[in-house]
């Protein structure tokens, strides 16, 4: 029964789905039957993200209670998504400071303290890239230097400073980049891997559908 | 001029310098300084180096223009504040150009950490430099879980997805949305992201509603979508820094992205002279030992 049902109930979800693609959701019954479950899923997605903070309090704070190595920071991601979450939650009706509205508790802590801790992990990638193009970029082989070479015309394409030096060697360059690099070579890779993504999502939806892949169940 | 261009000798000196220092001693901080040293100095000196408009971009400006008056664009804000670097100037960008030629603009996010904060601070700085109203001339949906059925679902009714706008107005109340009821009443969408999001609006709402779709995308991104836009399924794209700052130039409003082009310029030529320098001690050593380029 714990099988059959969410196989049932993912084979007709899908099943609507792919039908209701071919008919007009003004008319008739399946047409229509697309936006109603549709709404339904947006609904379940807003569950996912509640079982999300359940999932990620039941772990921390089973950390915290028996204090295992690093109980502290634990603790503080606990502290933040609570502190974090209660005032977004509370309706603005009771104060201007809840809700998610600009001068509430949580775009004040969003934009002076989350977005600025978020750009900074971000900006830190900077510095390492620098650091591994020194130590680890290297011409090892003739792919690995083949690479290298367009790496760096591509970087150097790409900003006013190298843009200028490859023109002043021949006006053309930048053209053959953007010609060859991206719209050529890239391009004819970038549609491979597309097209083969979208081929294994196909071959796996069927699969879910079919009820032959339960990963989701946890099987 | 003179000036700069020998503090631009003195800079790269001065990162030669430091990356003999990280070989000589192994300690990889004098490469951090040389980055750190790359990023503030044309930041403290604000130079706008002018940029060669790429054929993307001026591809997605042109389709802007092309739009009627009060045509209605949806403007998406599908990114986290990591990238905002490059993100949030295309955004800012994008809605000069929109409120300049008076579009009737719907803003949404499928990102639930500060997407609505985003959206909301970025669009409505935007309204009021242009004496845009709220309600009339642009509205915020805000964020809803589950970005494949929200995407999917605004073609049949964009209500039934979002009820109220981000400050939980009811839609029905609100005299913009009063004629927007699905895809077919949007002209265009304009897409700035940092993710996967970017497919699905190709694959669901592109293909399956015609709509044009440009986008704005970080340049980690921005290879993928060249095929989309050769298949001429996007109309468009900002890839990167360098796309915002090119968007910048078209509507001649020079914002963070022109001024971030010098820095990454830096940062830039150093991690190729990085790549030179590291690679000439590399065969050096293998040439001490008799070694040569492996097939």
């Amino acid at each position: 029964m714990k099988t059959t049902v969410p196989v049932i109930i993912a084979f007709l979800s899908g099943l609507v789905m792919i039908i209701s693609f071919f008919f007009s959701s003004d008319t008739g019954f399946i047409g229509r039957l697309e936006p109603e479950i549709l709404s339904w899923v947006t609904i379940v997605g807003g569950f996912t993200l509640l079982l999300g903070v359940v999932s990620i309090v039941r772990v921390n704070y089973s950390t915290v209670k028996r204090r295992k190595e690093g109980w502290g920071y634990k603790l503080a991601t606990l502290i933040s998504v609570f502190v974090i979450a209660i005032p977004a939650i509370i309706p603005p009706s009771w104060s201007s400071i809840f809700g998610v509205r600009p001068g509430s508790i949580y775009d004040w802590l969003f934009n002076y303290l989350d977005a600025p801790m978020m750009s900074t992990m971000f900006a830190m990638l900077a510095f390492y890239i620098a650091s591994a193009a020194f130590r680890a970029f290297r011409a090892r082989t003739t792919e690995a230097t083949l690479l290298l070479a367009t790496a760096v015309l591509v970087m150097l394409w790409r900003v006013p400073i190298g843009e200028l030096a490859l023109k002043n060697i021949h006006p053309g360059i930048p053209e053959l980049i953007n010609t060859y690099v991206m719209n050529g070579a890239n391009m004819a890779v970038q549609r491979g891997i597309i097209i083969g993504a979208a081929l294994g999502a196909a071959a796996m939806s069927l699969r879910i559908m079919l009820g032959i892949e339960r990963t989701y169940m946890g099987k | 001029m003179i000036w700069l261009i020998l503090a631009y000798v003195l800079l790269a000196l001065a990162g030669i310098f430091l990356l003999y220092l990280t070989f000589r001693t192994g300690d990889r901080r004098f490469i951090y300084l040389a980055v750190a040293f790359y990023v503030i100095f044309p930041v403290l000196l604000t130079l706008n180096l002018p940029t060669e408009i790429s054929p993307e971009v001026r591809q997605l400006y042109e389709a802007v223009e092309a739009l009627p008056d009060s045509a209605v664009v949806m403007l998406t804000f599908d990114y986290y504040a990591s990238t905002l670097a490059e993100t949030e100037p295309m955004s800012r960008a994008a809605l000069h150009h929109l409120f300049r030629k008076h579009c009737k603009i719907v803003t949404m996010t499928t990102i639930p950490l500060g997407g609505p904060s985003i959206s909301e601070r970025v669009t409505r700085d935007l309204a009021e430099e242009y004496g845009k109203t709220y309600g009339i001339d642009y509205v915020n949906l805000g964020y809803k879980a589950n970005y494949v059925a929200v995407l999917k679902g605004m073609g049949s009714s964009i209500e039934a997805i979002y009820p109220t706008d981000n400050s939980g107005t009811p839609l029905a109340e609100i005299p913009m949305m009063s004629h927007i009821k699905n895809y077919q009443d949007v002209d265009f969408i304009y897409v700035v992201a940092d993710n996967g999001i970017v497919d699905y609006w190709m694959s669901i709402v592109n293909a399956q509603y015609q709509i044009g779709v440009g986008s704005g995308v970080t340049a980690v991104m921005a290879p993928k979508f060249y095929a989309y836009l050769s298949s001429g399924q996007m109309t468009g794209m900002l890839g990167g820094m360098k796309g915002a700052a090119d968007y910048e130039q078209l509507v001649h409003h020079h914002g963070t992205a022109t001024k971030g082009m010098a820095a990454q310029s830096l940062v830039h030529l150093f991690i190729i002279l990085s790549v030179v320098a590291g690679n000439i001690i590399f065969f050096m050593e293998r040439k001490k030992r008799g070694g040569g380029l492996q097939r």
